[in-house]
C-alpha cells in the first residue's frame, strides 16, 4: 500500500473524524436552536389550512383563523364576556327588521385606504358569490337589502326581524374595494385587509405566510412573521413538535398527552371543544328518506363507548342533539340508547330484512382520530343490520361542491365547529335551503327555527329550540355523537391565550 | 457441499410455502375474526408482556382487533396481489418481449418505446398515479402494480429470444416446417423460464413492499381489508405508546421479502451456467 496523494495519514484521519462526530453530535442542537419560536418567527403546523385563496371559499373555524390575520370582522364573540365585541364596528343597532352597525373612525388597510362601508358592501357581495366560489352566501339569506347612508355607516335590512344575526355576522372579514377595483379577477391572489398582519404568500397545499403590520390600528402584535403549514398526519405534527421544526400543533392524540407533558421543550394545552361532532344524513338519497332506517341507524351507533375507547374519556357524549352548554340545549332530552337488536328490527320494519347497504363517507385526518372512529361507527352499524362502505376523501373535494355542499354525500362524519348556539346547527342543516348539506325540507321546523330567529327574549328563544330539538330528535334527522377536548402541542417559550374555537391566531402569542 | 447450493432455496422455498399456507388456510389458522373490534381490549401489549393477554398472542391494535389474525390475513392479499402482479405482469411481459426479440423490426421498434416510456417513470411513481385514479380496490391494485412492472420481463425475454434465436434447434424446427409462432411458443419460450423465474421470484418481493408503500400511502386496498402496509401505517400514531403495532407487520415484510429474495438467489445461483451469459 503506497502513499500515493489519495492517502491520509493515521493522524489527519483521527482529527478528520473527531471533527465530523463534534459536528454530528452538536449539530441537532444546532438546528434545533434555528428552529425555535422567536419573536421573529412562530410555525404553525395544523390539520386544517386554507384549502384555497379565495378567503371565502371556506367554512371551516381554524381556516377563519388563518385568514384573520390578514381581514376582520365587523364583530367577534369574546368568550371570555359571553358577549359580541366590537372589532371593525364600533357600535351597533338593532331595531325592527334593521341591524345598523357603525364603523370605527381612523381604520386603514393595508393599502393606506380608508375603511368605509363601501368595502363592507362590497365585501358582502363577493361573499354572496356563489359562483365565484363563495361558500359563506348563506349568512346573508335573510338579508334583503343593505343601505350605506355615509362612509361610517352600515344597515342590514333583512326579510323578518332577526335576532341572531351578529352569530351570521361573525367571521365575515371585509377586503378592500380599492384593492378589489385594482386588481379586478386577480383580487383573490391579493388579500387586502386591516389586519394585525399582512399577507405575504399562499401555496397549495395549506403553507401561509403572514408579515407583521406595524401600522395596526390595534396595536402592533409581538411576532413580526407567523407560517402556517398544513400537516393531516397525526404523527407528522407530533414528530415536528418534539424535534422543534413546529412551535405550535393543533390535535395532539390522546394517547400522547401523559408522554408529551414530561418533554423539556414542549407543554400541552386542553381547551374544551366547542365543535360538535354527528353523523348526518342527506334525505334525498335512499334510504335516508325513511325514518325508520335513520332511527335504526341512530339504535346502532354508541357515542359514549367511542368516547371512552378510542379518546379515553376525554369528551362528551351529547345527551340530545346538541351538547349540555349550547344555548338551546334541553336536559330532559335523551339520545337514542345503543340497542342493535331494535336497529335490526326497525330495519327489517322499514323493508331490509337482509341487511341494507350504506356509504360512509369522511375526511380522513381533518378531525382527531376520524379514522378510527369511522371504522368503529362502521363495525356497530355492521351489529346493526348495515352494511358498510367506508369512502375517505380529501377535504376540499369532500366539503365543497361536489361533495357535502352539493348535497352529493348520503351520509358522512362531520363536525360544527364553534357551536355555542343550536339555532346556527338547526338552521344551516334543517332549515329548507339554508345549505344542502342534508337537503331537509320541513315546513313544521321551518316554523319554529324562523320564530326562534325573530324572538328577542332569551328564555322564550330557548323554548322554542328545545321544541325543535324534539322534534329533531324524534325524527332522527342526524346522530349527534360528542364534543372533544382541543388539545394543543406547544413549545414552552410560547404564550398563548386558549381558544376554545380552534382558530390558532398569532397576535394572541408572545415569546417568553 | 452441494446442500449449500440449495441452502438458500430450501430456506426461501420455505418461508414462501409459509406464505401460501398463511394465505390459503387463513381462517383456519387465524384466531379471531381480523376485523373483530373489541374496544374494550384495544392496544393490549403481545401475551408474552406484564399486561399481555392469553387471548390475544401478538397484542391487540388501536381499536381492539387480534395483532396475530391480522398478520394471518394480512398474508393473502401480499401472497394475491404479489402472485397476480407476477403472473400478470410475466405474461404481458413475456409475450410482448419475445415478439420483439424474435420477430424485429417493426415489432421490437414499437415494443421497445413503449418499455421505454414505462422505464422512464420510478415504478411507485407510475402505482401512485395509477391508484390516486382509478381509486382504490384490489383489482385497481394490481392493474396499477402489474403496469409498473411488466417492462423488466420485456426486457430480459426479449434478449434472451435475441440470442436463442440464432440456435441451430431453432434452425431445425423451422426447417421442419415450423411456423413462427410455433416455434417461438413451442421451443425459444421454455428456454428463458429460467431468467423468468428469477425475475419472478425478485419481483414479487418488490410487488409485496410495493403494495404495503401504496397502503402505507392510503392508496391500496381500502380500509376494511387488513394489509401489512395499512397496520404499518395506521399504527404509526402509536409508536410510543404501542410499538407492536408496527413491529410485527414490519416483521411480517422483512421476513416475507427475505425469504422470496433468497429462494430468488438460490434459484439464480442453480440455473448459474445459463445466467453466466446474460451478465
Amino acid at each position: 500500500m503506497g502513499k500515493g496523494k489519495t492517502d491520509i495519514s493515521r493522524r489527519n484521519f483521527l482529527k478528520r473524524s473527531a471533527l465530523l462526530s463534534a459536528g454530528g453530535l452538536a449539530a441537532p442542537y444546532l438546528s434545533r436552536q434555528s428552529f425555535a419560536a422567536t419573536r421573529d418567527r412562530v410555525t404553525i403546523f395544523h390539520s386544517s389550512v386554507a384549502d384555497s385563496i379565495n378567503p371565502y371559499n371556506h367554512s371551516s373555524s381554524p381556516i377563519y383563523g388563518n385568514w384573520q390575520h390578514v381581514m376582520e370582522p365587523l364583530i367577534e364573540l369574546d368568550y371570555d364576556k359571553k358577549d359580541y365585541v366590537g372589532v371593525l364596528a364600533e357600535s351597533w343597532q338593532f331595531q325592527g327588521n334593521k341591524w345598523s352597525f357603525k364603523l370605527r373612525k381612523g381604520i386603514k388597510f393595508h393599502n393606506g385606504a380608508p375603511l368605509t362601508s363601501k368595502d363592507v358592501t362590497f365585501s358582502i357581495e363577493k361573499m354572496r358569490d356563489e359562483k365565484g366560489g363563495s361558500l359563506q352566501a348563506p349568512n346573508f339569506k335573510d338579508v334583503t337589502e343593505i343601505q350605506t347612508p355615509d362612509d361610517q355607516t352600515v344597515i342590514f335590512v333583512t326579510k323578518q326581524p332577526l335576532a341572531i344575526f351578529l352569530d351570521r355576522l361573525e367571521n365575515r372579514f371585509i377586503l378592500s374595494k380599492v384593492a378589489g377595483d385594482k386588481f379586478g379577477d386577480k383580487l383573490y391572489e391579493n388579500p387586502i385587509g386591516t389586519g394585525p398582519y399582512k399577507f405575504v404568500s399562499y401555496q397549495r397545499g395549506g403553507n401561509m405566510v403572514f408579515t407583521r403590520n406595524d401600522d395596526y390600528w390595534g396595536g402592533k402584535a409581538a411576532i413580526k412573521e407567523v407560517i402556517f403549514k398544513k400537516v393531516t398526519e397525526e404523527a407528522a405534527r407530533l414528530a415536528a413538535l418534539e424535534s422543534g421544526q413546529a412551535d405550535f400543533v393543533n390535535n395532539i392524540p390522546v394517547h400522547e398527552v401523559a408522554r408529551l407533558q414530561k418533554h423539556p421543550r414542549v407543554r400541552v394545552d386542553q381547551v374544551e371543544g366547542l365543535r360538535m361532532f354527528f353523523l348526518a344524513f342527506n334525505m334525498t338519497h335512499k334510504p335516508w328518506d325513511n325514518k325508520l332506517v335513520r332511527q335504526a341507524a341512530n339504535y346502532s351507533v354508541d357515542a359514549p363507548a367511542i368516547v371512552k375507547n378510542i379518546f379515553d374519556g376525554i369528551g362528551y357524549p351529547c345527551n340530545g342533539p346538541v351538547g349540555a352548554n349550547v344555548i338551546g340545549a334541553d336536559s330532559k332530552l335523551k339520545r337514542y340508547p345503543y340497542d342493535p337488536q331494535k336497529a335490526k328490527q326497525l330495519l327489517a320494519q322499514a323493508g331490509f330484512p337482509n341487511g341494507c347497504d350504506i356509504q360512509l363517507y369522511y375526511s380522513a385526518g381533518r378531525y382527531p382520530k376520524d379514522r378510527e372512529v369511522c371504522q368503529v361507527v362502521a363495525a356497530q352499524m355492521v351489529k346493526g343490520g348495515f352494511r358498510v362502505e367506508l369512502i375517505s376523501q380529501e377535504w376540499a373535494l369532500f366539503w365543497d361542491k361536489q361533495g357535502v355542499n352539493g348535497g352529493r354525500l348520503p351520509f358522512y362524519y362531520i363536525g360544527r365547529g364553534s357551536l355555542t348556539d343550536a339555532d346556527t346547527l338547526y338552521d344551516q342543516y334543517f332549515r329548507t335551503g339554508t345549505t344542502k348539506r342534508t337537503n331537509y325540507s320541513n315546513p313544521d321546523l321551518d316554523k319554529l327555527v324562523e320564530e326562534q330567529q325573530k324572538t328577542d327574549v332569551q328564555k322564550k328563544r330557548v323554548a322554542i329550540l328545545q321544541q325543535a330539538g324534539k322534534f329533531i330528535m324524534d325524527e332522527a334527522l342526524f346522530i349527534p355523537l360528542y364534543n372533544l377536548a382541543d388539545i394543543y402541542g406547544v413549545a414552552r417559550n410560547v404564550v398563548w391565550k386558549k381558544r376554545p374555537d380552534e382558530k390558532v391566531l398569532g397576535w394572541d402569542m408572545k415569546i417568553k | 457441499m452441494s446442500w449449500l447450493r440449495y441452502f438458500k432455496v430450501l430456506v426461501g422455498g420455505a418461508i414462501l410455502l409459509l406464505l401460501c399456507v398463511c394465505g390459503v388456510a387463513a381462517p383456519l389458522l387465524a384466531p379471531r375474526d381480523p376485523q373483530a373490534q373489541t374496544l374494550e381490549d384495544r392496544l393490549r401489549p403481545p401475551r408474552w408482556t406484564e399486561n399481555g393477554s392469553a387471548a390475544y398472542f401478538l397484542g391487540t391494535d388501536n381499536l381492539g382487533r387480534d395483532m396475530l389474525s391480522r398478520i394471518i390475513y394480512g398474508s393473502r392479499i401480499s401472497l394475491m396481489v404479489g402472485a397476480a402482479t407476477v403472473i400478470f405482469a410475466g405474461f404481458v411481459g413475456c409475450s410482448l418481449g419475445a415478439i420483439a426479440g424474435y420477430f424485429g423490426r417493426a415489432a421490437d421498434d414499437v415494443v421497445s418505446k413503449i418499455s421505454e416510456i414505462f422505464l422512464a417513470f420510478p415504478f411507485l411513481l407510475i402505482a401512485i398515479a395509477i391508484m390516486a385514479f382509478l381509486g382504490q380496490g384490489v383489482g385497481n391494485l394490481i392493474m396499477a402494480l402489474m403496469l409498473s412492472r411488466w417492462v423488466q420481463y420485456c426486457r430480459v425475454v426479449r434478449g434472451e429470444v435475441l440470442s436463442l434465436k440464432e440456435r441451430d434447434f431453432v434452425t431445425a424446427a423451422k426447417a421442419l416446417g415450423g411456423r413462427d409462432f410455433y416455434v417461438l411458443f413451442r421451443h425459444v419460450m421454455p428456454n428463458t423460464f429460467a431468467s423468468v423465474t428469477v425475475i419472478a421470484t425478485f419481483g414479487m418481493a418488490i410487488v409485496i413492499i410495493t403494495e404495503a408503500s401504496l397502503s402505507f400511502l392510503g392508496l391500496g386496498v381500502p380500509v376494511h381489508i387488513p394489509t401489512w402496509g395499512s397496520m404499518l401505517s395506521e399504527g404509526r400514531s402509536y409508536i410510543n405508546r404501542a410499538p407492536w403495532l408496527t413491529i410485527f407487520p414490519g416483521l411480517a415484510i422483512f421476513i416475507t421479502v427475505f425469504g422470496i429474495n433468497l429462494l430468488g438467489d438460490g434459484l439464480r445461483d442453480i440455473f448459474d451456467p445459463k445466467l453466466r451469459r446474460q451478465r
